[in-house]
């Protein structure tokens, strides 16, 4: 194998190292000022580029997600628009008497009155708009078939509401007649 | 042998030292090198701009979209919680306890020889109802007048409720003396409890027709 001598003088070698330090730095300056900033741009782009492709097919899929699911709540939307309809604007103190006395008044139990226990929110959270009130509805002279009937017609036509207890009482001067005092819960939205 | 004398020697020398000048052909080098780069760069430019413009029509497509995907967004929370709320006011609904159908069973079980002068009535937090029947019954043997009431509750209630239980508070026999029918009569006050649960499926809350079992009721 030959051996090639390359005899270099000082003043060469000086230029060799000076030339290749002068290649080191034009890598490190390419490298690192314009071809690195300019992969590192690319790379977020195409990162956005993903996303913003990831959110644009899911979108489509969210927007047919959500057609489906509006035909399907369809049934659910009624009923719930139907039991918002049964409270009515402004505050039930103002509106649930008259009405339970017209209601009794209808069913020919005369004198009703009704007066606002307490009321609280639910604990449930899907409940957060509502409120349970508590009523005591007070009928101080019905007779036991009109009362069955008021009663019956009563949980028909309020489905809100529920009565929690019922206590009757014959009147000792009136025996045809019974003193009745309900206490039913309702909801309510909140106003 | 003819002598050759190269009196330029020197300079071919220099000429030749210069054409070998490592800083040179290292520059010349960098030169070919940095042009490469160059290009090479530009090669790069070009499709990152390519890239920017497909992100353009990303960002504007996306855009176009997303108020439509928010208000689908919103509007499906909205509907998941009317599912919700409706699901839940619907259990409320379902599990209440119609008074309507037991009143109706109650005046069914009050014979001509019986009258009742309380009910209290209350649904507990379990789910069960609580009565408290107080009344009155007469016969010749008023204890069993007050004692058929309670087995034809028992029964009434049994057939659309659960976990009936009717028994008597208290059952005492009076020294008063009431005319039914043209004859004398002993009269006993009775007091009963009664506890049931609801049945999966409910009564309707409607009353049926009223069937005259036992007569009227009197309370």
């Amino acid at each position: 194998m030959k051996q090639i001598k390359v005899n270099l003088s000082k003043d060469q070698i000086k230029k060799l190292m000076l030339s290749a330090m002068g290649f080191v730095v034009l890598v490190y300056v390419y490298f690192s000022f314009f071809l690195g900033p300019l992969n590192n741009s690319r790379d977020t782009m195409l990162g956005q580029i993903n996303e913003l492709q990831g959110k644009v097919a899911n979108s489509k899929n969210e927007l047919t997600k959500t057609a489906k699911l509006e035909k399907q709540a369809e049934t659910a939307t009624n009923r719930f628009a139907a039991l918002k309809a049964l409270s009515p604007e402004g505050a039930p103190i103002a509106w649930f008497p008259p009405r339970m006395k017209t209601f009794f008044a209808n069913q020919e139990i005369d004198k009703a009155t009704a007066r606002l226990e307490n009321s609280n929110p639910y604990k449930e959270t899907d409940l957060a708009n509502w409120m349970r009130y508590n009523w005591v509805i007070e009928l101080p002279q019905a007779d036991f078939a009109s009362l069955g009937k008021a009663v019956a017609a009563l949980e028909n036509a309020e489905p809100l509401l529920s009565i929690t207890r019922v206590n009757i009482k014959t009147l000792s001067e009136d025996p045809q007649f019974q003193q009745v005092t309900m206490v039913a819960s309702t909801a309510m939205v909140k106003r | 042998m003819a002598l050759h004398l190269n009196l330029l020697h020197e300079e071919i020398l220099e000429q030749r030292q210069r054409q070998r000048d490592p800083l040179k052909i290292g520059m010349m080098v960098l030169g070919g090198l940095g042009a490469l780069m160059l290009l090479y760069y530009l090669w790069n430019a070009y499709k990152v701009l390519e890239i920017r413009n497909r992100l353009g029509q990303a960002q504007h497509d996306w855009s176009k979209v997303e108020p439509k995907v928010t208000a689908a967004q919103k509007r499906s929370t909205e509907l998941n919680g009317i599912i919700s709320t409706t699901k839940v006011l619907d259990g409320m609904i379902d599990t209440r306890f119609f008074w309507a159908p037991f009143l109706e069973k109650l005046s069914r079980c009050v014979a001509l020889n019986a009258q009742l002068t309380s009910i209290d009535g209350t649904v507990l937090d379990d789910g069960k109802i609580s009565i408290v029947i107080e009344g009155l019954a007469a016969g010749r043997e008023p204890r069993a007048a007050a004692e058929e009431l309670r087995q034809l509750l028992l029964e009434q209630l049994g057939q659309s409720y659960q976990e009936v239980k009717v028994e008597f508070k208290t059952l005492e026999d009076l020294d008063t003396i009431v005319k039914i029918g043209g004859s004398n009569q002993a009269m006993a006050r009775f007091g009963i409890n009664a506890t049931f649960t609801t049945q999966a499926s409910k009564p309707s809350p409607t009353p049926g027709p009223r069937t005259k079992v036992r007569g009227e009721p009197r309370s």
